[in-house]
């Protein structure tokens, strides 16, 4: 599904190339859960970044489902937006003007999901995450956990093949983290939903089915979780 | 997807609604400047629009060696219809020269302006009589009409339009006149008046000497008017050399010549006559579109100044799938709505604002008419300001990178701080134009007023009269009887009052130098009246006889144009008549403050002059009104030949009207300052709102270091200070250009003082300060470790 080859980003300062990543190649299939790892500065967020097209690598090239992706276009890599890719931010990133209800249908408008297939999906993801009396609330009305629950839900409603999660526990407390963490399992399992997400934590990424471990730019090691 | 950003931006407006209102309010203000601006400029530029043959029409003007003038004479605009083919129609128009007054019964009317019009100029220029313009018919010479206000005047309950006949003159003359119906007085024509009298020829008999009319032509369609102008001077000569033999006169009429004046440029910029009017509708609508360019500035500053809010939504929602093109759409709808509502309150505003505005430019304008333009030009700036306010902040915000805002730490004060300071400054620059300008202005009309005119017009009285006094026999038993009236000191009859009126010039030789000046002839008391300085000599008196035939007295400026020794004594000769100078007076401004006092003469006979009607009296102050009351009451019997119709007034007020153009800008002006003050510390507030919560954390920093409250105040000032202070360096030079070039449009004006340049300073950095630290307070006064705690 994903093939980086020999992706380098650096930045010129004065002259001087500061290395973020340094010819990382790996290749990430459908229905993977795969955990980033690594110091920070390692360049985590980077490599995470550049898979969700919102960075471009300097050097190398990026396959997306068999597509060359590495110099999109801006409608191409939206159309990939609204059907392929799904968010999740550490600090939630929800539209604070926007109540529950809104931010999860959002993305269905810019996908021009018809209302009444918009409202059923919406009203079932409610259910799943159990959201449904927060429907109206707005973001700074709920706690932490609530919240990235919303985000979630917000990256799920446009069926995406893959979700990009940037450090999804980072801002909560251990059993909230838990909570996301088993849920995002249970997507991977039981959907099929290609899962990459960024983590410091050994008993995060203990969730998914494999670890990526990068240090100052390199992928040091690659190994499968042993369930 | 449009509903939903409707809400998103409503709830957004409502959140910041501090900030909205600021932008709305600031936005609604300049436009309501801006409405009454173009409805002005719209009123102005569009006289005598509705005449059907508006492009057609000219007025033929006279370009003699010395001055230019609409004045010509009746067998021109014959000769011109006769000779050329490209004229379809010419006619002459008379102006009434003085007002008389018109009764029925007990009403009456004081026409001031009775014209009088052939057929063809009528024709030309579209008058309107109630039931259509007829030709007067073979027996009668001519048809009146009085304007539909004045004939509702006299006749309040006349309904049919059949001619009346009206008394003329005092209710004792005996001469009657008949008024064969009313007519439309466009006050939105170059052509207005009282009453006009329109027959199938005018001023019959009158040669190329009498330069009493004015001439119309109306032209075919496509004639070449340059071509045309040529052909009309040639004709002029030709005519004017027709029998002529004297060298010298064939010479002078060779240095004669016409030009063509489109009815169009005849309210604003007359070929003959200043164009001030049309520089200040000019002025006025640069200001106009200032005021809004500085509001929209501030719009736009103020939107960018709000982007980390928005950035985050426009990161989520690109990374959501949404195109630039629809964020950018979605800000320009969110600051329509914010332009449309300012649209709103702006119409409000204007016509809350419109009586004080028609009053200050004495026009009657008014938003609720069709015929302003409003309905189309309203929806066409609200269109300009959405772009010119929003297409900014719309690029810039959907321009974000997600990639760069959903990091957290995102703040664009740093990108775009140079234009926003730009914007400031340039705010306040025209703020300080303005204060500075206001100051000078102010400091200019202090100085009229207050300066020493040379004459007293206080307590004054010139009362309106239509016999001419022009022996001092026939003046003397009216002076006579005035004088016996308790409290009247003196009285004098003139062809000229003091007001700013141009007196008649002649040509006069003094040992030899021939030169021209101004003549004003007066009689006994004139200068004792006016109470007028003596510098030698002595004033006309009454035991001097030979006064009243050849006696004269000049002022300092004819002294000075001469060259003059000793004038008193000597002989000054113009009109063929040997003047004796028996007096020198000084200088007196009566012409007001904007050209040099002219070399004047003063004579009480001059055959070549005109007509003496102007009386003045001068009345002691505390008996003011009773002695007006006995001249009211005695008029008949003071002056029998004008009758009963006791008329006056002061001459202050008359005088203090040519100040009224001055007075108009120090008003606008006023307005202006005032208005660019505001929506730039408006600029200013939210601004500083803006910096005060961007640096929220830096500030806590510094408190925990150990700054004082003082030293964050002034560190968050520094900047907005040193802004302002570059505003003021800028705006120096332009203002002290402007107001320099103003003040030389003055012969006699105040010296450029330094003061208003230091005071815009002052006050600019004042409410500057004020602004800054009332937002910083907030985040002095915040505790160090809330700022901090989130991170």
């Amino acid at each position: 599904m994903i093939q980086l080859t020999n992706i380098e980003k650096y930045y010129a300062n004065k002259g001087v190339k500061n290395y973020v990543l340094r010819l990382v190649t790996t290749t990430i299939n459908q229905g993977e859960f795969v955990s980033i790892m690594g110091p920070s500065g390692a360049g985590k967020s980077t490599l995470l970044n550049i898979i969700g097209m919102l960075e471009e690598p300097t050097y190398g090239i990026y396959n997306f489902l068999g597509e060359d992706v590495t110099n999109l276009n801006e409608r191409k890599r939206i159309e990939l937006y609204r059907n392929h890719i799904g968010f999740v931010f550490q600090a939630y990133h929800l539209i604070d003007e926007m109540t529950v209800y809104e931010n999860i249908e959002a993305p269905l408008l810019y996908k021009k999901v018809g209302s009444a297939e918009r409202a059923s999906r919406i009203a079932d993801l409610l259910d799943r995450f159990n959201m449904v009396a927060k429907k109206d609330l707005f973001p700074n009305q709920l706690s932490g956990g609530q919240q990235q629950l919303v985000g979630i839900a917000r990256a799920l409603a446009a069926q995406p093949s893959i979700i990009l999660a940037d450090e999804p526990t980072g801002n909560l407390q251990s059993a909230q983290a838990e909570e996301i963490m088993s849920l995002f399992k249970k997507l991977n399992e039981e959907e099929g939903i290609t899962i990459i997400q960024v983590t410091h934590s050994e008993k995060n990424a203990q969730y998914g089915s494999r670890i990526l471990h990068i240090a100052d730019g390199l992928i040091k090691e690659d190994m499968a979780v042993v369930a | 997807m449009f509903r939903l950003n409707l809400k998103i931006a409503l709830r957004n407006l409502w959140r910041n609604r501090g900030i909205t209102s600021i932008n709305v309010g600031g936005l609604a203000i300049a436009l309501a400047a801006f409405i009454l601006v173009i409805l002005y400029f719209t009123y102005e530029t569009s006289f005598d629009k509705t005449n059907p043959n508006y492009n057609n029409i000219y007025v033929v003007g006279r370009i003699e060696p010395d001055f230019k003038t609409n004045y010509t004479s009746p067998p021109f605009a014959k000769a011109i219809k006769q000779h050329l083919p490209e004229v379809e129609n010419a006619g002459i128009t008379k102006r009434g020269f003085f007002e008389f007054s018109m009764k029925n019964g007990k009403n009456t009317l004081f026409a001031k302006n009775f014209m009088q019009a052939d057929y063809n100029a009528a024709k030309i220029l579209d008058l309107k009589p109630t039931g259509g313009l007829e030709k007067p018919p073979g027996n009668v010479e001519r048809l009146s009409y009085l304007s539909k206000e004045n004939m509702r005047a006299l006749f309040p309950d006349k309904t049919d339009n059949k001619p009346e006949i009206v008394g003329m003159g005092a209710s004792n003359s005996g001469i009657t006149s008949k008024i064969n119906g009313s007519i439309t007085n466009n006050l939105h024509s170059n052509i207005t008046f009282d009453g006009i009298s329109i027959g199938n020829e005018i001023g019959k008999g009158e040669n190329y000497g009498y330069n009493n009319y004015t001439t119309y032509i109306q032209v075919k369609p496509g004639t070449d008017v340059a071509n045309l102008e040529q052909k009309i001077t040639d004709l002029y000569r030709k005519e004017l050399l027709k029998g002529e033999t004297d060298q010298k006169t064939i010479a002078e009429i060779k240095g004669v010549s016409t030009f063509l004046d489109p009815l169009a440029n005849l309210h604003l910029r007359p070929k003959a006559g200043n164009d001030a009017p049309y520089k200040i509708l000019i002025a006025l609508s640069i200001l106009g579109i200032l005021i809004l360019v500085i509001a929209c500035i501030n719009f736009t500053n103020l939107s960018i100044a709000q982007a980390t809010k928005r950035a985050k939504e426009v990161g989520i929602k690109k990374v959501m799938g949404a195109y630039r093109f629809q964020l950018t759409a979605q800000f320009l709808v969110e600051i329509f709505i914010q332009c449309f509502v300012a649209t709103i309150l702006g119409l409000t505003l204007a016509e809350l604002s419109l009586p004080y505005f028609n009053n200050l430019f004495q026009v009657n304008l008014s938003i609720w008419t069709t015929e302003n333009d409003l309905c189309w030009q309203l929806p066409l700036i609200l269109c300009v300001i959405t772009l010119i306010a929003g297409t900014y902040p719309a690029l810039v915000l959907s321009g974000f990178k997600p990639a760069l805002v959903l990091k957290g730490n995102f703040s664009t004060s740093k990108q775009s701080s140079w234009l926003r300071n730009g914007l400031l400054v340039f705010q306040f620059s025209i703020a300080v134009i303005f204060i500075i300008g206001l100051f000078i202005i102010n400091s200019q009309l202090k100085y009229m007023r207050s300066e020493d005119l040379g004459f007293t017009a206080n307590q004054v009285v010139y009362i309106k009269n239509i016999s001419m006094f022009n022996k001092p026999e026939t003046f003397a038993p009216v002076r006579d009887k005035i004088l016996k009236i308790p409290g009247i000191k003196s009285a004098t009859v003139a062809t000229d009052i003091p007001d700013g009126a141009e007196g008649g010039a002649n040509g006069y030789t003094f040992e030899g130098v021939k030169s021209s000046l101004d003549f004003i002839d007066v009689d006994f008391d004139y200068f004792e009246t006016l109470d007028i300085k003596l510098k030698e000599g002595r004033f006309f008196s009454k035991s001097f006889p030979a006064d009243t035939t050849n006696g004269a007295v000049v002022n300092e400026s004819t002294v000075a144009k001469y060259g003059m020794k000793n004038p008193v004594g000597k002989t000054i000769r113009g009109c063929n008549i040997d003047y004796k100078i028996v007096g020198v007076v000084k200088d007196f401004k009566a012409q007001g403050f904007e050209s040099a006092v002219k070399p004047t003469i003063y004579s009480i006979k001059n055959p070549c002059g005109n007509y003496k009607t102007q009386i003045m009296v001068k009345i002691e102050g505390n008996k003011m009104s009773s002695a007006l009351a006995a001249l009211k009451a005695q008029w008949l019997q003071i002056n029998p030949k004008d009758g009963e119709d006791f008329r006056y007034e002061f001459l202050d007020d008359l005088y203090g009207k040519l100040f009224k153009k001055q007075e108009q800008l120090q008003s606008v002006f006023f307005g202006a300052a005032l208005l660019t003050i505001f929506i730039a510390v408006l600029g200013l507030f939210a601004f500083a709102k803006y910096i005060t919560n961007g640096r929220i954390k830096e500030i806590a920093v510094r408190k925990i270091l150990g700054a004082s409250d003082i030293q964050i105040f002034s560190l968050i000032n520094s900047s907005f200070f040193i802004m302002v202070l570059i505003a003021n360096v800028i705006s120096w030079p332009l203002a002290y250009v402007i107001t320099k070039r103003w003040l030389e449009t003055f012969a006699y004006r105040i010296d450029l003082p330094i003061l208003p340049f230091i005071s815009s300073a002052l006050i600019t950095i004042l409410l500057t300060v004020i602004t800054v630290s009332i937002q910083a307070r907030k985040a002095v006064k915040a505790n160090p470790v809330d700022a901090l705690k989130y991170e």
